[in-house]
Order: C-alpha cells, then structure tokens, then sequence
C-alpha cells in the first residue's frame, strides 16, 4: 500500500513488468525502479549520509513535493514520508547527520524537514525560486546554503529568519554544489598529500553557475567567501556542476555541464591549466552518422562517485554515461530511455546509482505530456564505474586490472593521470 | 633518450623543472637539476642569460608571457635597426622618391600623430584627411582651393582608405581641409551614392574628431547642413582621432560597427546563425577528445567558440532541423534561461505559489486544502510545522480563512516576506531545539 495517495504503485521493486507494449522503452537497462514515483518531473535526487544506516532516497519534483524511500539491500524501496511546498521543488540536500531534509522550491523558500518528527519549516525565503540548496558544516559553523534566481546565494542558521550571509551573484544561480569532508569514505590517506596541489587550498569549497554562463568558487573555511570568479569553460548556459576530490579527500576542481551535450573538467589550481583542464562532448546523437545533423542534448546533472571518483553524467536524450575523468575515457553509456534523464545521484558508498527520467522541458512545452510516467531507477554501481586501467583511489602501483590489458606504451604517473600513449586494448 | 624522459618524469616535483619545464631545453632542465640535487645550490636567476634577463620567476611559452618591459625594448631595436637601414639607403639613393612608409609603419607603435605640417601621406590620399583645425589654420583658409577641385574626382575611391590615416595625420592636409571646407557642401552632395560614405570621412575628418574647434566657426555650421545626408556621424571617429589604429571600415559604418553584420533569423550567442553555419567551425579552445565522442568529425558543433555575448540575456537557439550535412541541432527551447525557468513560467507551476489559488497539484488526496483543516486521514502527518502557530497570528490567519483551497499556511505568509520569527517561537508540535544540529 502506497503511502503517497493516488499515485499508482508499481509492486515492491525489482523489475518492472507491466502493460504488453512492445515499444515500451522506459526501462531498457532493466534497473530497479523505484514505487511510487512522483507525479510531475523529478528536480532533485539525493541519498542520505553514511551516518545514517541503510540507504535513504529523497527526490524532489515538479509536484511541489518530496518523496522519501528507504532502500533495502536487496533493492526493494519503500516508501517513508513526503512533503509538500507550494511550488514545485528544485531541489533537495540531506544533513550531515542524516536527521534532515532541505528542500528548495519555486514558491522561494526552502525548508527543513525533520524525518523523525515529519514536520518540516521554512527556514529561508528568497524573491525568487530557490534553484539549489546544500547543507554546509564546515569546521566553525554550520548552515544552509541557497541560492535562486534572485541572484543572490543566502546562508541560512535554521533557527533564525534572517541570512547569516548573502553573497551577490552576478547572475542566476543555475546550479551549485559543495564539497566538505565530511562524508569520509574508506580512502587512502597515507599518501602525503602533493605539494602542489595544495598551495592554496580551497576546502570546504562551493562552486556556483549562473546564468550568462557566470562561475564563482567559494571557500567555506571560517566564513564563505569568494574565492574566484572563473571565466567559463564552456560556450553555452550552464546547467549543472559536481565538486570532485582528490587522493586526500580534498576538493580540487569541478565537473560542469551545458546545455550543449558537454562537459568541461576543471582544476581550481592545477599545474599547467592548459593540460589539466578538458572538455569533453557528451550526449549528443548520430554518432558516426555525420549525414545527419547531430542533436546535441543538454547535460542534466554529473555526480561523482565517492569511492573511484569516476563520474556519471545524464542528459536530455535518456542516456546515462560513465566517464573517467583521468583516464579521459567513457566506461559505459546507456541505452536510450524514451524519456530524458533529469537528475542522478550515487549512495554514499558507491554501490548505488539512481537516475530519474522525466521530461526535462528541453522540447519545450508542446512535447510534455501530463500523463507520461515518472520512474527513477536504481542501478548497481560498483563494478561499472571502476577507473579505466588505474585505480586512483587504491592499488596505485599495481598493474591493471585483468579486464583491461593494454598493448604498447602507457605512461605512468605519480600525479594521477595516465596517459595512453598508442595503447590499445588487448 | 628513456633515461631523460624518466628523468624528467621524477623531476617532476622538482620546483625548478615546474618552471622551467615549458620554456627551456628539457636537457637543460634535467641538468639544473640533477645539479640542483647534486650540489645543493639554490639557483635565484637563469645561468648564461643576457644580464637583464635572468628572472626565473618568468613562465614563457613561445610568444605568451613575455612581459611587456622586454617586448618594448625589442620593438625599439627592431625601428631602430629600421631607421638606421632606412638612413642609409637614403644616403645611397638620393633621387629616390622619399619614401616615408616605413618611417610612417614604424611610427605605428610610438603612434604619435607627427606634426608635419603639409605633409602628403603616402597612403596615396590625397584626399582630405580629417585634419583637425590647427592652431595655424584660420576659418576661412583660400589658398589651396584651385588645388582642390582636381582632387575632387579622385576622393570617393580615395575615402575609406582616409580612416587609418587619420589620426595619424591629422595636422597633414590642412591646406586641402581648408580647401574642402571653402567647398559648397553642397558640391559634395549630389552625388549621392557614392559621397554618403565619402561624407562622414570628410567633415567628421575635420572637426569631430576633434571636437568642435574654435577656429572652425565654418564646419560646425555647416555641419547642420550636411547632416541628413550624411549617415550616422560614427562615433568611432571620435575617439579615434585621438586614439590609434581602428579599424578600416569601422568608423565609416557605425550601424555596423559590431562585430558581425547582422545576420537575420535566429542567431547564436556570437551572432552567427545556429542552423545554417558553414560546414566547418573552429575547434574549442579546450581540447575535446575523441574517445569521448561519438561522431567522427569535428565539425558538428554549430556555435563558434568566440562568442560574443549580446548584451541582452536572451540568445536564440533554434530546434528546427537544418539541411546542411554537417550541422547540429541543439535540443533545447530558443531562449537562453534554463529549462526550469522556462517551465515555472507556466501558470500550471504558479498556481499554488504566495497567492490565492487552486490546490490542483494532480494529487489532490496528498495535499491537505486549508491551513487549518487536520491532516487527512491515513496519510501520515505532513503539515509544516507552522500549522499550530498559526491561529495566534491573526495577519495569517485571516488570509487562510478566506481561502477555502489554500494550501497550508506556513507557505504564502512567508512568501510575502515577513520577518520568520513567530514560527520559531512556537511551541509543542515543533521539533524540540535540541534536534537541530549545532
């Protein structure tokens, strides 16, 4: 029995098998769907902290509300709880405790919801939708970090009414993420830490995109402040962005996406800017087939993965990909869904991948259709998103991993990247 | 060979190879190094530098960063070097025509405008430069004026060449300005075509630049009369008499001044119309890997990568499908907000926002209708916390009474943004204090 009222359950998980269509394509990598999805686009999806027992998925959607599931281990969802806002949710952040929800909606709030209490307040008010939301606990202080398309990024004490902070933006705040240490993963820490990497370190650290494709990064430590406005490398709108780390665990650049099927991997300080930092395409069509014209879709939203630090990115045209970013090759893409993908997120410890297919609008208004179903999908993410021929985060001197020999030349590096120097795949 | 590679490899973490790894000789790295570890000297400056030239704080890579000082100084030698060749060819040739060009190309850098008074630029103008009245230059100049007239044919092919040379020769020419100035505007009019483009050369030449001059009474009345004939006075020329170097066409054509013309249809952010660019378009600047993509060629991308972003927010990027084989279409609304803005415009998404409205979110039993009413039975309770609160505050509690399918409370108050203290003075059903974290 469904808590969330009318919306139809599908069964307890595992996968789906429903309706005789034979075109029927909402599913083609035969994950694990989620029960009772929401009813309209999901925004947001995020797995609780490893404080937390088990697994806890929040999502955010279109229908001013946001579910929570928990997810068992042999992959059936339950779900727990669900608020709404008066406007559709954008998005959603949990704790650092796994005790809170934050939620971010379009009626410019945002508020925080206690799990064991079910109750949820308004802790923050903006003028206009409030795009994204993270919870920050740096070593001083903690708080809410808002940003919406008022142009302004507020830091919000859940007790008071009034900002502790806010920063102007130049623009819209499209997109943000943060990165702190405080979900500490099984990594290897008895490396000391490279020297230049960490002449200035920005940890914690926020990295913001606005409109007009504006990009500022923010170090969290005492207090926020700006810490450098980059100028964008890429040409189109911005429309998600992901911190990733280093060996040590420390923030050292960030993955953006546009709205043009690319995906730029950036260095806050790397010791040649112009060999470090990349862009690479993505999600786009027509692959070998350049008699057509291609179709480029935008890139919905990049999440890390917390153990091999490989990423995944999805977009408007219904696939998902895996990429490492140090290799600077993809591992795996999809099949295509029959609808966009709109958001994804890993579990804490790698194991899972979810991702949400619900129309993101990028047809505008003609091609959404009320009726479609929503689905987020679980996937077992452990294996595929291993780092091609190196683990970074483990195993460094080692030789690969039997599935992937090379033949040739591969240069090795004590810095983390490899170049693949004529090798090919055995 | 391996055994420097893997040198340089290890020097890696070196400080010094960081440096000097992009800008000398790899050996040559490897041998301050391997000295550096050997004989533990510190190295402060680059050994066998031309003195003035030891700085090792320098990152230069080819022509990119080498600083201004030391780039000065060459252009220096470099006239120098041009003028002493030039001498001497002079010297040798002395029934030559003296040629001044290089004299006048090499003056570009110093760009000082040379006050030589009557000097005919070899830009082979004789046209009438725009030279602004000169301290010597009375208002009403006569002499010259037989000379003008011949010129006159020869002007409108000469005029767009003017622009480069004006500011440079802006006291050359006088008497022919003068000459111009004497000469009925209307002379110049008739031939409409052709002189339009002639005229903002002309009289702009002469006082605009400039600014009005006090000794030209004459131009700036005349000015009025051939200002409807006369297209936009460019504004460029303005500022560049004083200012060195634009471009040719630029200040003949202000309405098309901007980078490229204008270009009909949608266009991207650079301008350039997204379905139906050429067939190739320049590579991004950051490299893009192969292996990441699927199509084989590299010409797919519509857009340029310089971009010059149009003033207003709005780019347009269209989703009708082109003819040209290798274009691409972004899948994207024309508009450049995001896909979220551009849905929470919909009065669908607005409904519910701080404001009297109807509760049909599509599903209907989860959503309780009045801040007021208990929450519905068997759905567990997700009022906001602010339900309880509520009826102490009168301003509130008006709004809701008067809203039978108003969503709970907590929300629109808020949404007109009054100050949140009472929720948080609340009492029993909050969560107590103690579970917030710190």
């Amino acid at each position: 029995m469904s808590l969330f009222g009318a919306t139809s359950g599908f069964g307890t998980g595992g996968t789906s098998m429903f309706g005789s269509t034979t075109a029927d394509n909402h599913n083609p990598m035969k994950d694990i769907e989620v029960t009772s999805p929401p009813d309209d686009s999901i925004s947001c999806l995020a797995f609780s902290p490893p404080t937390l027992p088990g697994n806890f998925l929040i999502a955010g959607s279109w229908a001013n509300d946001v579910r929570c599931w928990e997810v068992q281990d042999n992959g059936q969802t339950i779900p727990k709880a669900q608020q709404m806002h008066t406007g559709p949710v954008l998005d959603a952040c949990w704790s650092d405790d796994g005790s809170k929800v934050f939620t971010a909606s379009c009626d410019k709030t945002a508020k925080m919801w206690d799990l064991n209490s079910n109750q949820a307040i308004q802790i923050a008010q903006h003028d206009a939708p409030v795009k994204t939301i993270h919870w920050i606990k740096a070593p001083n202080y903690s708080c809410v970090m808002t940003g919406s398309w008022d142009k302004t990024l507020k830091f919000w004490d859940t007790r008071s009414p009034t900002p502790m902070m806010t920063l102007q933006l130049p623009e819209r705040c499209y997109c943000a993420d943060v990165f702190l240490r405080m979900f500490c993963h099984a990594v290897n820490t008895s490396v000391s830490p490279n020297l230049f990497y960490n002449l200035i370190q920005v940890h914690p650290m926020a990295a913001v995109a606005t409109a007009e494709r504006g990009l500022i990064v923010y170090q969290l430590e005492n207090q926020p402040s700006e810490f450098r406005r980059i100028e964008s490398p890429l040409k189109h709108q911005h429309r998600c962005v992901a911190i990733f780390k280093d060996k040590v665990n420390k923030p050292t650049g960030f993955a953006l996406g546009s709205i043009e099927g690319r995906v730029a991997i950036h260095y806050i300080n790397p010791p040649n800017p112009a060999k470090d930092n990349f862009t690479f395409k993505c999600h786009r069509s027509n692959g070998t087939n350049t008699s057509a014209p291609q179709d480029i879709y935008a890139v919905n939203g990049i999440a890390f993965h917390p153990v091999h630090g490989t990423l995944a990115t999805v977009g408007s045209d219904g696939r998902f990909s895996f990429w490492d970013k140090d290799a600077r090759t993809k591992l795996k893409t999809s099949e295509q869904l029959d609808q966009p993908i709109s958001a994804c997120c890993f579990n804490h410890n790698g194991n899972i991948f979810a991702y949400a297919s619900s129309y993101d609008w990028s047809k505008g208004h003609e091609f959404y259709n009320p009726q479609k179903k929503n689905y987020i999908f679980l996937r077992n993410a452990a294996e595929e998103l291993k780092p091609r021929n190196k683990k970074m985060w483990q195993n460094r001197g080692r030789l690969p991993q039997p599935r992937q020999r090379y033949r040739g030349f591969v240069l090795w590096t004590k810095g983390g990247t490899c170049s693949n120097y004529g090798a090919v795949p055995e | 060979m391996g055994r420097i590679v893997i040198g340089i490899l290890m020097m890696r973490k070196s400080l010094y190879s960081i440096k000097k790894r992009s800008t000398l000789n790899a050996i040559y790295v490897i041998r301050n190094c391997i000295q550096d570890l050997v004989h533990k000297e510190t190295i402060d400056a680059v050994p066998n530098a031309i003195p003035g030239r030891t700085d090792i704080e320098l990152e230069i890579y080819g022509m990119e960063g080498i600083p201004e000082k030391d780039m000065e100084e060459r252009r220096r030698l470099l006239e120098q070097k041009t003028q002493e060749s030039q001498k001497k060819k002079q010297q040798d040739d002395s029934d030559e025509y003296e040629d001044d060009e290089s004299a006048a190309s090499t003056s570009f850098q110093p760009q000082q405008v040379q006050p030589q008074q009557g000097y005919i630029p070899p830009m082979a103008q004789p046209g009438l430069p725009p030279v602004p009245g000169a301290p010597g230059m009375p208002p009403g100049i006569p002499p010259l004026m037989a000379g003008v007239p011949p010129m006159m044919p020869g002007m409108p092919p000469v005029m767009p060449g003017m622009p480069p040379g004006l500011h440079q020769q802006r006291k050359y020419m006088q008497s022919f300005c003068g000459g111009n100035m004497m000469m009925p505007m209307g002379g110049m009019m008739p031939p409409g075509p052709g002189i339009p483009p002639l005229m903002p050369g002309m009289p702009p030449g002469m006082p605009p630049p400039v600014g009005p001059r006090p000794g030209m009474p004459p131009m700036t009345q005349a000015q009025p009369v051939t200002a409807p004939g006369i297209l936009n006075r460019p504004p460029a020329p303005a500022a560049t008499a004083p200012t060195p170097q634009p471009p040719v066409t630029k200040p003949l054509f202000p309405s098309a001044g901007q980078a490229a013309a204008a270009v009909p249809g949608p266009v991207g952010t650079d301008f350039k119309p997204l379905n139906s660019t050429p067939a190739t378009t320049t590579e991004p600047p950051k490299p893009t890997f192969p292996a990441y993509t699927q199509s084989t060629a590299s010409t797919t991308s519509t857009t340029n990568s310089t971009a010059a972003k149009p003033a207003t927010s709005i780019t347009s990027k269209p989703a009708t499908l082109t003819t040209t084989s290798a274009t691409s279409k972004l899948i994207h609304p024309d508009e450049d907000i995001s896909l979220e803005e551009r849905r929470a415009q919909l009065p669908k998404y607005q409904r519910n926002l701080p404001r009297p409205g109807q509760a049909a979110l599509g599903n209907p039993p989860v959503g309780p209708i009045g801040g007021m009413m208990p929450p519905q039975p068997g759905i567990p309770p997700q009022q906001q916390g602010m339900r309880p609160p509520m009826p102490p505050h009168g301003q509130y509690g008006a709004h809701h009474q008067g809203m039978p399918g108003y969503l709970p409370g907590a929300m629109p108050p808020y949404g007109q943004g009054p100050p949140m203290v009472p929720p948080y003075q609340s009492g029993p059903p909050r969560p107590p204090m103690g579970m917030r974290p710190p």
